[in-house]
């Protein structure tokens, strides 16, 4: 298949769908499920509006704040994990709990220990990426070529060296592979966390769902896909950015 | 002629779990001349690998000692004199080529603006003039082992260990740079351990070849090249290269069990 088939097909899905939830909306009516006709008119009314945009600008920053701390802290701790088997066996176990636990049934106790605010987001969108980013950065460290490691040893290179010079750069593709699956469980949990306390843009999706029409709902829904899907694509290209080599790695052997 | 490098009754063997462990270098003895080009050849799977990974500091002996210049380097891990080309180039993806040549001079302390110069130097030497900001993804195999030694020869060291650096690369490149190998080496007057399993490779380049018995390995015995420098590919087809070529051949042959 060449581009512009696969191309065809996805536009083809997508026009499947729309027509089906059109069909749907028809037959349930605005208040159960608004057709995308309707949903369309809502989107750019609420647009304007402002609302939508301010509470998810502020919900973004305080997101990347939980997440950058994920990234700060986890990607340079799988790395070490991945290198030494001592930090592994120490915080291996703790990591893996944090992936595994689900951060809606943190959220009561978070409140408790942070209270409602800037904090307690911020410690929601952590504990909910940083498993992702860790265990990420780990995966790639265990599988770094020895044979690299060597090239470093042969020209005496000391162990700090090493990790900076060799280490973090092979992880690289790795830790950009991270930091996407990380963003993804990330926005999930913020407006999940927000839901609860119903602040920001999770509480104005929750206070919306109150509403007789769907419309606006629908609207709020597809403005964060777009805030997901843009922020996956947007760090793959700075990845792309920063790494040319790492496209083609694999053709150079 | 004075000894750069001598290696003075060398073991390794390696562990298997709780079967015993594999005898691959046995009381390993060779003195390397100063500023001469020796090849190490044996059969694949000989341990020549070894040897070279072991004098290079990458693995410790289990007993035996490395002298360089008579001082012990035994236990030192890389650098000390000792510059590594690597089989399959190993270069670094994320570095283009004026970049991984300046790695060695980087660990070693030495500064940008000399590095910058050191490593222009050598990328010239090689022929990859222009492809300074080259990734190796771009490079071909020849190219990316040209860098390979512009990278080991940037450090200065005094003797350049050589492990089958042609192995991965096709016929034709392998001639022409057996060709630039020989006049880098006359230019820059350097003593060379090179290791192959080409007998016409180490005819053809090296000034004494060291022929080794397959696991443990071990010094079989040492044959003196006798064509005059510099060499030319017509060597190749001399009476004298022929008989050498079937000399080296029945040697290895009774080692290697298929």
């Amino acid at each position: 298949m060449t581009k512009s088939h696969i191309l065809f097909l996805n536009v083809t899905g997508i026009v499947m769908f729309l027509l089906l939830w059109e069909v749907g909306g028809r037959i349930a009516g605005e208040n159960l499920l608004a057709a995308p006709s309707i949903v369309v008119f809502e989107y750019i009314r609420l647009l304007f509006a402002g609302d939508m945009l301010r509470e998810l600008v502020g919900s973004l920053r305080q997101m990347f704040v939980g997440f950058g701390l994920a990234c700060a802290i986890g990607m340079p701790m799988g790395a070490l994990m991945g290198r030494i088997r001592l930090v592994d066996a120490l915080v291996h176990p703790w990591v893996s709990m944090v992936v595994v636990t689900s951060a809606a049934a943190l959220a009561p106790i978070f409140i408790l220990m942070f209270g409602t605010g800037f904090e307690f987001r911020v410690a929601i969108v952590f504990v909910s990426s940083f498993g992702y980013v860790t265990l990420t950065a780990y995966h790639g460290a265990r599988g770094i070529d020895p044979k690299i490691i060597d090239v470093a040893r042969s020209y005496s290179t000391g162990p700090v060296e090493t990790y900076r010079k060799v280490i973090l750069p092979a992880l690289f593709p790795y830790l950009i592979t991270g930091a996407r699956l990380g963003l993804v469980h990330a926005t999930r949990a913020m407006v999940m966390a927000e839901m609860f306390v119903l602040v920001g843009y999770g509480g104005l999706i929750f206070q919306t769902g109150q509403d007789l029409s769907t419309a606006p709902l629908i609207s709020y829904l597809v403005t964060l896909m777009f805030v997901s899907v843009g922020a996956n694509m947007g760090l793959g290209w700075i990845g792309r950015q920063l790494a040319p080599w790492y496209d083609s790695k694999m053709s150079a052997g | 002629m004075a000894t750069k490098l001598s290696l003075n009754n060398l073991h390794k063997s390696f562990g298997r779990g709780k079967a015993n462990p594999i005898e691959v270098v046995q009381d390993f003895s060779l003195d390397i001349r100063d500023l001469e080009f020796l090849a190490v050849i044996g059969p694949s799977g000989c341990g020549k690998s070894t040897l070279l990974r072991l004098i290079d500091g990458l693995i410790p002996a289990d007993s035996g000692s490395i002298l360089m210049d008579g001082r012990d380097i035994s236990n030192k891990v890389g650098g000390e004199g000792r510059g590594m080309v690597f089989q399959s180039f190993d270069l670094f993806p994320w570095r283009t080529t004026q970049a991984n040549v300046e790695f060695g001079l980087e660990t070693n302390g030495v500064p940008k603006s000399e590095r910058t110069g050191i490593a222009k130097h050598y990328i010239d030497l090689v022929g990859l003039t222009g492809f300074e900001h080259s990734y190796p993804h771009e490079l071909s195999g020849g190219m990316q082992q040209r860098a390979g030694f512009a990278r080991a020869l940037a450090i200065k060291p005094e003797i350049l260990l050589m492990d089958e650096p042609f192995g991965a690369l096709d016929v034709q490149t392998r001639d022409i740079l057996q060709n630039e190998l020989l006049d880098i080496w006359q230019k820059e007057k350097k003593t060379v351990l090179f290791v192959t399993h080409s007998i016409e490779e180490a005819i053809y380049l090296a000034d004494r070849i060291a022929v080794i018995t397959p696991r443990p390995a071990r010094v079989d015995r040492i044959i003196d090249v006798p064509f005059e420098r510099p060499r030319t590919e017509d060597i190749k087809s001399r009476p004298e290269f022929l008989e050498m070529r079937q000399e080296i051949w029945s040697i290895l042959k009774e080692g290697i069990k298929v």
